[in-house]
């Protein structure tokens, strides 16, 4: 009962000077803020990078068309093809794996589903190099690469989405861009890497795609699996010497494809949001401190103010420790919810930058429990000199003061 | 009930020495109706505030139900302040942000009563002073004459030993007046132990003894 009359009596006074309190807890919500927007923004940044790396143990570089323009003579940019990526997997000095993409959207029908969808034409490798694993029939394999058979294998929300069960849609005839294709298997959930999806998208062999829905031989992009042993800027060299060669590129010139090292880059990045994590964080604690202050000062000026209401309670029977608790109620209560609001505001911070950056939006809970109890404790801490000072009260001598 | 034994109580102003009291002996009994008496800056205030456990005198023995208050510790002193006195000051000290029922339910929560239960009883005795439908009002929503009946039934609350008024009718027309002063004397034959402070003759003549104070001495004490 003491406690609900603390806390009510810490609500009415902090409600009755609405605006002191918001300006005395504003160190307080910014430090909070910077907190969850800085963590929560890390974690997400860093879980974006970590689903467009591979996650498979080994490294994947990147390959694709582009150029960095450096001044240099530069030819017409020639896009990536499956020449190119057979002239890399024929190369066997390395041991990697090299596995070309053309990925488009395009429309899926099963008698009156009808669905527009991604669809991915990949070597039989990539679902190697990607971990995915069989939930019913068949994979397809070379044969029907080479064959450019119209088969294809599905992600397991597809059969959902085309109003049908998995067993159902297992050897039907479904029709890509027009084109009737045989399901031949449905794999596994996967679940979202934050890029994308790879439940929801519909797989066919390389050359089937390039051939029969694309019509195109250009590769969006070559994927060059290496292991971990292995010396990549060596591997780097070799990707460079063969596509310079089949693209024809003169000395000089520069190359009109990139090469990204994910994993390098990734580490390299971790460190970094690591080392600002860290500063951001210290700086935001010594704003929460210094709010702490804030709050320390106004609850004296707030003592001093209510001296005839502290000798009041006294004469109707406080004690020391009833007051004590009143004030220090008070106190957290203060900096509870300048971390509440800050909590918010650094939430907001967050949503709008990771759906700005297309990263995933995970809550940062630990920050957050972290926070608002250091908040919670930095009220306790600074609340505890002014809380005694009113407790110290002598009740004859405040009932007398004007 | 209350024994005073050669009180004094000097306060330091800066460099000065103020001798409110010089000396006070007194007694009095349950169920007595005290008025004190005497000009400004006589002592009365300091007196009620030494017996009432709000201070503590500079020298002499003060005993309350044959107990020595200056062997009691601080919470002993906040216990004796909320259950066995009940004080009504001239300046009504309602709590401002609080209804009548919250600031006659507050000596109750100190007490740690259940809170069903004393609201129970703040409605009741709220209903005694005649604010049954007042109950929800804060202390700007109420007369002079409300605010001292809400301060006076927050103080009785507890069902206190003794009840302390200072000057409870100086902020109140003399209508007001009259009336706390019948609940007062109503009280009083109830058994209820009153102490009252006033600069008024015609107020003090309505209780059973009347002390006069003058420069922090007794100069008078009669029984009516
Ligand atoms: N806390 C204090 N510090 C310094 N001096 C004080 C204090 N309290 C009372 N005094 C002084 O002690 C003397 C008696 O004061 P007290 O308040 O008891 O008078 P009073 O009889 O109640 O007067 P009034 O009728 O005006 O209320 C006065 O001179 C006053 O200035
Ligand atoms: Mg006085």
């Amino acid at each position: 009962m003491l406690f609900k009359e603390s806390l009510i009596s810490a609500i009415s006074s902090i409600r009755s000077n609405s605006i002191r309190s918001f300006l005395t807890s504003l160190a307080i919500i910014i430090g909070t803020a910077a907190v969850i927007a800085v963590i929560g923004i890390g974690s997400s940044a860093e879980k974006a990078l970590e689903a467009s790396i591979d996650d498979l143990g080994g490294r994947t570089l990147y390959v694709a068309p582009g150029q960095n323009r450096r001044g240099a003579v530069t030819k017409g940019i020639i896009p990536l093809d499956i020449k190119d990526a057979e002239a890399l997997a024929k190369f066997k000095n390395h041991n990697w794996e090299i596995s070309p993409t053309i990925t488009r959207n395009r429309q899926v029908k099963l008698g009156n589903a009808n669905i527009n969808q991604r669809i991915g034409a990949y070597l039989p490798i990539h679902f190697d190099v990607r971990g995915y694993e069989l939930e019913l029939g068949r994979l397809f394999n070379e044969d029907d690469n080479l064959g450019r058979k119209r088969v294809v294998v599905v992600g397991s929300k597809i059969p959902s989405e085309l109003k049908t069960g998995a067993k159902n849609l297992l050897n039907k005839e479904i029709l890509i861009a027009g084109t009737s294709y045989k399901v031949i298997g449905i794999l596994k959930e996967e679940g979202s890497t934050g890029w994308q999806n790879p439940d929801e998208e519909l797989y066919i062999p390389l050359l089937t795609g390039a051939q029969r829905v694309f019509g195109t031989q250009n590769v969006d992009s070559i994927n060059v699996g290496i292991s971990n042993d292995v010396n990549v800027d060596e591997i780097m060299m070799s990707i460079e010497q063969i596509l310079r060669a089949k693209h024809d590129i003169g000395p000089g010139q520069d190359n009109d494809f990139r090469i990204s090292d994910y994993s390098q880059f990734s580490d390299l990045r971790r460190q970094a949001t690591g080392i600002f994590t860290l500063l951001i964080a210290a700086i935001a604690g010594i704003s929460l401190v210094v709010g702490g202050i804030g709050v320390m000062n106004i609850m004296l000026v707030s003592v001093t103010e209510r001296t005839r209401e502290i000798g009041l309670r006294k004469a109707l029977g406080a004690t020391h420790k009833a007051i004590m608790l009143q004030f220090i109620v008070e106190a957290v209560l203060l900096c509870v919810i300048g971390g509440l609001i800050g909590l918010a505001f650094g939430t907001f911070i967050l949503w709008i930058t990771a759906t700005l950056f297309d990263w995933p939006f995970a809550l940062p809970f630990g920050a957050m429990v972290g926070s608002i109890t250091f908040s919670a404790l930095v009220g306790l801490f600074f609340g505890i000199w002014p809380a005694r000072k009113a407790a110290k009260l002598d009740p004859a001598t405040s009932l007398r003061y004007e | 009930m209350i024994i005073l034994k050669d009180i004094k109580k000097e306060f330091q102003l800066g460099q000065q020495k103020v001798k409110a009291l010089k000396g006070i002996n007194l007694e009095v009994d349950k169920n007595d109706f005290v008025s004190i008496m005497g000009p400004s800056g006589s002592g009365k205030t300091t007196l009620m505030n030494i017996v009432g456990c709000l201070d503590t005198p500079s020298s002499g023995n003060y005993y309350l139900n044959n107990q020595l208050v200056s062997e009691l510790d601080e919470d002993s002193l906040a216990r004796i302040r909320n259950k066995e006195i009940g004080f009504v000051f001239q300046s009504f000290h309602l709590l401002a942000k609080n209804s009548a029922l919250d600031n006659v339910l507050l000596p109750m929560k100190y007490a740690g009563t259940d809170i069903n239960e004393a609201t129970e009883r703040a409605k009741y005795i709220l209903e005694q002073v005649g604010l049954s439908d007042r109950i929800n009002h804060g202390p700007s929503e109420l007369s002079g004459g409300q605010q001292q009946r809400v301060a006076i039934a927050r103080a009785l609350v507890n069902k206190p030993s003794i009840l302390f008024a200072d000057e409870p009718t100086g902020n109140l027309d003399s209508k007001t007046g009259d009336d706390v002063m019948n609940l007062f004397k109503e009280l009083n034959e109830e058994g209820q132990t009153i102490i009252l402070i006033t600069h008024e003759e015609d107020i003090a003549k309505q209780s059973r003894r009347i002390i006069n104070i003058k420069d922090g001495l007794i100069e008078s004490d009669t029984k009516i």
